[in-house]
């Protein structure tokens, strides 16, 4: 297992893939800590939550060719005619993406460093922050490994992972149409408002109960939630077997 | 050793594996054999645990391959059709990888590399991304894999596909040399490839088992072969025609007619070298000079209709 995740984590470095989601990274959070820094007030928290609205860039790039490659170069064999197993296959990769975020990551505890250094404070939304980056790094990495498995084409792959974390992204905003458009439909029907509303609320409730941002909104605060942080890894968990049954069950093709 | 019993596999509708069975003995190198889409790289496939079958049982030194998969696999070094290679790579961080994979205990990584890339002859390569190699060279690094953990099951799917003639040379000699202690499956679509090193032969066809035999009785049922090719100066209609007067001629059949001739001539069965000789006397006779005289080789096809047909 060890192999396959140093052989992962490596490979990022001896391709573009890994200097170019870095250098993106570095980049941005860098912008985001100047302009900060340049009017006098520096909040980490801030600039690690806007840093998050990158990951529909870079999770894509770091996971899209993780097993569509694999395929396309014929060395996924190698997985399936040695003795190891499927399941750590896909958890060593997981781990060398999680270990490239953490490495981008570096930026962001100079940036932290710097403050402390200046006088600033370094709170405790600071560390719940960075918790939330690393466990939603996570559940997207696993995402991205999905559709990385469920097709030959890295493209395809980078695009699928785009749409599923844009959805996520815009997970309560969806709810809440979802919900308005439910609310219309039953006026319709004739029903009465009071019905109308807890439908409304309940519908959009269910489905912005999925999104992650909203459940780790409090973070940054220094209010910690395990339901939340439990949320993130069981979906990328949930979302890292799937990939495993994926790649098993692809043995058993009949097409 | 290796067992397979009743391998089927359905793609969709196709049936690309209809009931094969055979074994393949210690220290032995079992020729795989078979035209493009005959099902060879599916069997090979299938026995590593690349894919598995819809029915049938496959047996690696008595571990089924699917009850107890890293126990098979253990034993078993694959070549796949298309070399596993990360091109981006050296090839000694390559086959380091490999070591790591199939559990080779650290401190025997250096010794048992370097004497791998000798066997196979890429140690002036060792440090050149695989990327950067030549076909023939990225064929070797895909062997040296699979020599990787000294398996004592090698299975190697066209090995020598995209080697110049020495390469094929020196890889034959490596097989034969693995042989001694190790159970070799070699495929291959090249009849004369594995006729030269193979003890033991599987024809398959279509997805069915045509023939198993050993190599000298296909050798020699395939040496009944009588159709010799003769190409000369001279008439080709008039040789034709002095050609069939000769006795033991069946038939003979005009290829070219102008500029050299050729012609096909068929003997009847169990010629002797007699009539070989009277067909040159006939032409020297006669005042053509003959260029080229030679016994058609019998093609793949022509093997699966005189096997299967008797």
């Amino acid at each position: 297992m060890y192999a396959i995740f140093k052989r992962e984590f490596l490979s990022y470095f001896r391709t573009p893939v890994g200097y170019v989601a870095m250098a993106i990274f570095t980049f941005i959070s860098g912008f985001i800590f100047y302009s900060l820094f340049s009017t006098g007030i520096v909040n980490i928290s801030e600039e690690i939550i806007s840093l998050r609205a990158l990951f529909i860039v870079i999770i894509p790039i770091i996971t899209m060719g993780m097993f569509a490659e694999d395929r396309k170069r014929g060395t996924e064999v190698l997985y399936y005619a040695n003795p190891v197993d499927l399941f750590s296959v896909v958890f060593s990769k997981f781990l060398a993406a999680i270990l490239l975020c953490f490495v981008m990551f570096i930026n962001v505890f100079i940036h932290i460093i710097v403050v402390a250094a200046c006088g600033g404070e370094i709170g405790i939304g600071v560390f719940g922050s960075v918790l939330v980056f690393f466990f939603m790094a996570a559940l997207f990495i696993a995402i991205g490994i999905f559709a990385s498995v469920i097709t030959d084409n890295q493209i395809i792959s980078a695009i699928l992972t785009f749409i599923f974390i844009l959805v996520i992204q815009l997970m309560s905003m969806i709810g809440s149409y979802i919900g308005t458009f439910v609310s219309t439909i039953m006026a319709y029907m004739g029903l009465s408002n009071v019905t109308r509303q807890s439908a409304q609320s309940a519908v959009s409730g269910a489905i912005s109960w999925f999104d992650p941002f909203a459940k780790t909104y409090e973070f940054r605060n220094g209010t910690f939630s395990v339901s939340a942080l439990v949320f993130c890894l069981s979906f990328a968990i949930f979302f890292l077997y799937l990939s495993f049954r994926i790649l098993e069950k692809k043995r058993w093709s009949q097409k | 050793m290796i067992e397979i019993k009743n391998l089927v596999k359905h793609y969709g509708d196709i049936k690309a594996l209809n009931g094969i069975s055979f074994t393949v003995k210690d220290n032995e190198i079992l020729g795989f054999l078979g035209p493009n889409g005959a099902g060879k790289s599916t069997t090979m496939n299938i026995i590593t645990g690349y894919l598995s079958s819809t029915s049938g049982i496959v047996k690696i030194n008595g571990h089924d391959i699917l009850t107890e998969p890293d126990l098979a696999k253990k034993d078993i070094g694959y070549l796949p059709e298309q070399p596993p290679l990360y091109l981006d790579m050296t090839v000694t961080e390559y086959l380091k990888f490999i070591c790591e994979l199939k559990g080779v205990p650290k401190k025997d990584h250096k010794e048992h590399m370097e004497q791998i890339m000798n066997m196979v002859g890429i140690n002036l390569v060792a440090g050149r991304l695989i990327g950067n190699l030549s076909k023939g060279y990225k064929q070797r690094v895909g062997i040296a894999q699979a020599l990787v953990g000294d398996p004592p099951i090698l299975i190697l799917d066209e090995p020598t596909v995209g080697l110049d003639p020495n390469q094929i040379i020196g890889i034959r000699k490596l097989i034969k040399a693995l042989s001694k202690n190790h159970s070799i499956i070699v495929s291959s679509h090249i009849l004369s490839e594995i006729q030269e090193i193979a003890d033991r032969v599987v024809i398959i066809h279509r997805g069915k088992i045509a023939a198993v035999d050993t190599i000298k009785d296909l050798s020699q049922r395939l040496s009944g072969s009588n159709k010799l090719k003769l190409s000369f100066k001279g008439p080709a209609k008039e040789a034709a025609a002095r050609l069939k007067m000769v006795p033991g001629v069946k038939d003979v059949v005009i290829k070219t007619a102008s500029g050299i001739s050729e012609v096909d001539i068929e003997l009847v069965e169990n010629a002797t070298n007699e009539v070989r000789a009277n067909i040159t006397m006939t032409m020297a006779k006669s005042g053509w000079p003959v260029l080229e005289f030679r016994s058609l080789d019998p093609s793949l096809e022509e093997v699966f209709m005189s096997v299967t047909s008797g």
